[in-house]
């Protein structure tokens, strides 16, 4: 066992240029599965945290009829729930609406949300904290789109109960940066009371975010959604996302094993004599297949030590000023964080090893096994078989 | 012969697959090799010197007949027995050195020791004194690729010689080198025959190699043509 070792080590510092080609490429498949992953697994830690702090909170209890990929539920989709069941519960009230800056028409989902909440990240503060008529906050997206920036006002226009249309001025108290488009983009949040006070439905909720994981009952009429339920949408995705990109790494880590084969194939046609030689040196034919296989799985080793030379600094470096991530992901609705600061569990690291390490015994082993029903006299004179 | 054979070939036949046919390369052969010999086969090329060689090394299996090596009849042996046969009581010395490139004049006499279990001490004992054997005892770290084809074949004798098997086979070991060196290999060889009582059994057509046999085995066309005891034609100095 431990000779086999020595002897392929020897063996492969021996045969120099083609041995560091073939840990390079596996060294580098291993470091970028790990390096992908990482990303994945850094951006999945983050965007579920925003989400959480930004959107959901730990759950939400929403009117049946109020479906959030259906903006016509919209109408609707409110009622009010029983007083008893609105314990450690942040309210929230949806309503369309539009908004007339510089003249341009902008249609927007006006959302008013208990002022004095702190489930969620939204700076509500300012809304108490404002002297305005109607103070509202906007995402910086928002801003953007609409060309708003704090202190601006901007006409506003919704319907009340009645379906009547009635119009106001509102005043931007903050501009607030988040991760999360589904709070940002054609939102406008003020508080809840005046929203009720505009529409005239006093108490009426469209959902309501749970401060607080433990939910027992809930009213007819209302449908709870767990925390894990509302992030499902996500963990879905980024699944689909780290099945894709496994695609492409499998492809390298192919290629890289690939080599190995290659290189397992030629040299144990080349070392016909050498194979020989160890067998007329009292090798057994197994141990021989074993000192080959474990020639090509030391490519793994060479490579998860090679892999670790330039790998951690680069992860440690990676994991500190994070990954800038294109605007063009952030406007597609996926929750993205300007950077991901990408994370290396020792799971994903051990996995990765072990995965590249089995996959270069077997295909070690493979062209090895061929070892075994050599004769030795035609090793030793080195023909062809 | 008050010593017991420590070879003997019995009827030995060896055929070998050839086209549609078969090649008869050894015609019923008998022989006995007694210990501490110091003998050749010699005959043309093509005569079956190897194909005898390796049976007699367990490398290959007669087709007919029985070749009995240390009293172990090589047919019965299974790959493991043979392996541990050829580990522990016998010695190769082959036409082209058979070096292994990667590891140093050392570490190429060392190999079959540590298949056996000795200490690393005991070790880098039994090495150095086999590379003092041949004399190259100062150039133990080189790698093969350095060494004159003079001090390849000595390596190799070393790496033979270091376990103190019973047996050397050796395979035209001078056909690759110049006069000087193939005397100094064989007279190595013979002196190392006498001080360890080992039984040495060479192939050759070299009549530098058989001006120092004991006996000489003449094949031809796979048979025993004729075997004579000879007084040797060299002697040690
Ligand atoms: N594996 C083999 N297959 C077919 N013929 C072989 C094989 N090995 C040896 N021979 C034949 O057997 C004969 C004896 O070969 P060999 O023992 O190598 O002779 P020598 O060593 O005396 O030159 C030769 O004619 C050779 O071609
Ligand atoms: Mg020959």
């Amino acid at each position: 066992m431990k000779l086999a070792f020595i002897l392929a080590y020897k063996n492969l510092i021996g045969a120099g240029l083609r041995t560091w080609l073939n840990v390079g490429i596996l060294s580098f498949a291993f470091v970028l599965i790990i390096f992908y992953n990482g990303i994945l697994d850094g951006w999945n830690d983050q965007a579920r945290r925003d989400t959480i702090d930004w959107e959901i909170g730990q759950g939400q209890i929403s009117f049946n009829q109020y479906d959030p990929f259906d903006p016509f539920t919209v109408m609707d989709g409110h009622g009010v729930l029983p007083e008893k069941d609105r314990k450690g519960l942040v309210p929230v009230l949806l309503r369309q609406g539009t908004i007339y800056p510089e003249g341009r028409m902008l249609s927007v989902m006006i959302k008013g949300i208990d002022a004095g909440q702190t489930a969620l990240k939204l700076p509500t503060h300012l809304l108490t904290e404002s002297d305005a008529d109607i103070p509202v906050i906007i995402g910086k997206r928002m801003a953007k789109s609409a060309r708003l920036k704090k202190g601006d006002e901007v006409l506003i226009r919704w319907r009340d109960d009645k379906g009547t249309y009635d119009a106001s001025s509102v005043t931007v108290e903050g501009v607030f940066d988040c991760n999360v488009s589904a709070v940002d983009q054609g939102q406008v949040w003020m508080s809840i009371d005046k929203l009720w006070e505009m529409t005239g439905l006093k108490d009426h909720t469209t959902y309501s975010i749970i401060t607080d994981g433990k939910i027992n009952k809930v009213a007819d009429g209302w449908n709870y959604s767990s925390r894990e339920d509302l992030l499902s949408d996500l963990t879905r995705m980024i699944a689909m996302k780290q099945k894709s990109s496994s695609i492409m790494y499998g492809l390298l880590l192919t290629i890289a094993l690939l080599a190995i084969f290659d290189t397992q194939v030629l040299s144990i046609f080349r070392r016909q004599k050498e194979i020989g030689t160890y067998i007329a040196l009292g090798m057994t034919r197994m141990r021989v297949v074993w000192l080959f296989t474990v020639e090509g799985t030391m490519y793994s080793f060479l490579a998860t030590v090679v892999g670790c030379v330039y790998g951690i600094p680069f992860f440690i470096y990676m994991s500190k000023a994070g990954m800038g991530m294109p605007e063009a992901n952030q406007e597609m609705g996926i929750v993205v964080a300007e950077r991901i600061f990408p994370v290396y569990s020792a799971g994903l690291i051990l996995s990765t090893v072990a995965l590249v390490i089995i996959s270069a015994t077997v295909v070690s082993f493979l062209p090895s096994r061929k070892i075994a029903k050599m004769n030795p006299v035609d090793a030793l004179k080195g023909k062809m078989q | 012969m008050t010593t017991e054979s420590i070879i003997s070939i019995k009827d030995v036949t060896k055929r070998f697959p050839v086209g549609g046919g078969e090649f008869t390369a050894l015609h019923k052969i008998n022989l006995e090799f007694e210990t501490g010999e110091f003998s050749g086969l010699i005959g043309p090329s093509g005569s079956g010197k190897t194909t005898l060689l390796n049976i007699m090394g367990s490398l290959d299996t007669p087709t007919e007949g029985q070749a009995i090596v240390m009293g172990k009849d090589i047919s019965k042996l299974t790959h493991k027995q043979s392996a541990l046969l050829r580990n522990m009581h016998l010695g190769f010395v082959f036409q082209v050195y058979n070096l292994l490139p990667v590891y140093t004049v050392f570490e190429n006499v060392e190999f079959s020791l540590l298949l056996q279990n000795w200490s690393a001490a005991e070790r880098k004992k039994m090495v150095m004194e086999s590379l003092e054997w041949v004399g190259l005892q100062d150039i133990a770290d080189k790698k093969p690729a350095k060494l004159s084809g003079g001090e390849g074949q000595r390596v190799a004798i070393a790496r033979a010689m270091v376990k103190r098997p019973e047996i050397v086979l050796a395979d035209e070991p001078t056909a690759n080198l110049d006069a000087a060196n193939a005397h100094t290999i064989i007279q190595t060889m013979k002196r190392l025959s006498h001080e360890l009582k080992t039984t040495f059994i060479f192939s050759t057509h070299d009549e530098k190699v058989m001006g120092y046999l004991d006996r000489i085995i003449s094949l031809e066309d796979g048979k025993v043509k004729k075997e004579q005891q000879v007084e040797a034609k060299f002697s040690l100095s």
